[in-house]
């Protein structure tokens, strides 16, 4: 589903963010990608969904060198690869409901659609009772889940989440998590950039582990350190 | 997959109000622009109607006084055929300055039932055998003091006179209203600018969930359009308020001699509203477009 091949990503401020990075994920797979502040987490998700381009190596992600791709054509990526983040980046003059229905008028889902698949995605991350509400009215960890309803309500074949969990507290993290995972049980590929060991350790996952932009560890049912 | 125009109604909708003066402001920098690049073309069109069939011809025009004795108006006669300068002569009686007054008022009806044959002077149109102006002007100078004679014209040179002052006047009103169109895309540039800042969380998110960028573009893009429409539509109103003011103060005021020649068509206003229409959305449009692929490149 996702391989990376000797992926080198440096800024423009000479920042060497990766550095020769391989790795190669299956379809359905759970990964943690853990490591300290600046290792390069984000780098990695953020040229998945090509936010950003590597200077050197491949990368294809559901078959195709992303590298190669149009930019025409990165709209198409991005809708089989979905996005969650710490700050959860949600439009704060709109409720839940629209939230979500917003992803979908983004990519021009006729209203049809749009009307059917928002309830029931709610609904998945448990938030149908809050539907009309404002993202300001709700916990950290409901409007993470709104993020995450966001992200996943097309169906994308890939979700990244760069530190869900990252402003919640332990209990909360654990719901997210549980959600994260029913998700990645429909056979959606989950990569997750975290610093919660707790979380890791628990779930025991793929980890890939960063250090200073280079893949130091990559072991099944890995733990934090 | 169609754009849904719901969608960009609602969006652009939003974006208008949300920036409420600005947007006000570049719609009435357009409008005031606007109205005077169609001023300034139906001056310009006015100009070539009334001179256009004068310009070829140098003619002096003896206007007899309206209680000039029937002698007198032969005595004038008479020396005009007779001075070598003149080539031709045609005398305009009080029917025929009257059938050309109808043709040249027709369209104030007003005027035309106030004015009775008796009220014009009679007049000889003169052609002259010398083209140069001196000559003619010095031929005027005998006849405008002899007796009966209202006053002495000379069509040629004063057609030009009038053309030249009010196309000085014109060219201003033209560099003006370029100018005022160079400011308004300007305003349209940074009024959506500002909408797109407005916006960037949802143009994040759009991008984040795959939204193509002539999506995410269409609604800035439409704002523009209709910066320069609504302005077009008020300056459509200026132009007509225009005409009306024109008409009422110089057309249909004999007293204004140089102005009153100056006359357009109900035809000509409808082109000038309609270029000003394309020049509106033309002004939206560039100035959107600049700004939206500025701010919200791939």
């Amino acid at each position: 589903m996702i391989k990376l091949d000797n992926v080198t990503k440096v800024y423009k401020n000479e920042h060497v963010a990766l550095r020769d990075a391989s790795a190669n994920i299956e379809k359905g797979e759970f990964v943690f990608l853990v490591g300290p502040s600046g290792s390069g987490k984000s780098t990695f998700l953020r040229l998945l969904n090509r936010e950003v381009k590597p200077e050197e190596g491949t990368i294809y992600v559901a078959g195709k060198d992303i590298g190669k791709l149009p930019g025409y054509k990165v709209p198409d990526l991005r809708r089989n690869v979905g996005a969650v983040f710490q700050d959860y980046k949600l439009l704060p003059t709109r409720s839940v409901h629209d939230n979500v229905a917003f992803a979908l008028e983004a990519i021009g889902r006729p209203r049809s659609a749009i009307k059917e698949a928002v309830p029931q995605i709610l609904e998945l991350v448990g938030l149908t009772a809050k539907a009309k509400n404002m993202p300001d009215e709700l916990s950290g960890g409901e409007q993470q889940r709104v993020s995450i309803a966001r992200a996943f309500v097309n169906r994308p074949l890939i979700l990244l989440a760069d530190e869900p969990t990252g402003n919640l507290d332990p209990a909360t993290s654990v719901g997210i998590m549980k959600l994260l995972d029913r998700i990645n049980r429909t056979g959606t590929t989950v990569l997750m950039a975290t610093h919660d060991r707790g979380i890791v350790d628990t779930m025991r996952r793929r980890v890939i582990e960063l250090d200073h932009g280079r893949i130091v560890r990559d072991q099944a049912r890995g733990v934090y350190e | 997959m169609a754009i849904r125009l719901d969608y960009v109604m609602k969006e652009t909708g939003q974006n208008l109000t949300r920036n409420f003066t600005l947007t006000f402001a570049a719609i009435l920098t357009v409008a005031v622009s606007l109205t005077m690049v169609a001023a300034s073309y139906l001056i310009g069109t006015g100009i070539n109607n009334s001179f256009l069939g004068l310009r070829s011809e140098q003619q002096l025009l003896v206007y007899m006084n309206p209680s000039a004795e029937e002698d007198q108006i032969d005595s004038v006669s008479r020396a005009l055929e007779e001075s070598p300068q003149v080539e031709e002569i045609d005398f305009y009686n009080r029917e025929r300055t009257f059938d050309e007054f109808q043709t040249l008022f027709r369209e104030q009806p007003d005027l035309l039932s106030s004015v009775t044959a008796e009220d014009l002077p009679t007049s000889f149109r003169v052609k002259p055998t010398s083209t140069d102006a001196e000559v003619v002007s010095a031929l005027g100078d005998t006849f405008a003091e002899r007796e009966g004679v209202l006053r002495v014209a000379y069509a040629a040179e004063y057609a030009r006179q009038v053309q030249r002052s009010v196309n000085t006047l014109n060219r201003w009103v033209t560099v003006v209203g370029v100018v005022l169109i160079g400011a308004s895309v300007l305003l349209i540039f940074n009024t959506i600018r500002t909408a797109v800042f407005a916006r960037r969380r949802e143009i994040e998110v759009q991008r984040l969930v795959g939204a193509r960028n002539w999506f995410i573009r269409m609604p800035f893009i439409v704002e523009g359009l209709v910066h320069g429409l609504m302005g077009a539509l008020l300056a459509a109103g200026g132009t007509l308020a225009f005409d009306a003011l024109w008409q009422r103060n110089f057309v249909d005021q004999v007293a204004f001699e140089l102005l009153n020649q100056i006359r357009w068509t109900s035809g000509d206003v409808v082109s000038a509203i309609l270029i000003i229409t394309v020049i509106g959305a033309l002004t939206g449009a560039v100035g959107s477009g600049i700004a939206v692929s500025r701010f919200l490149r791939a």
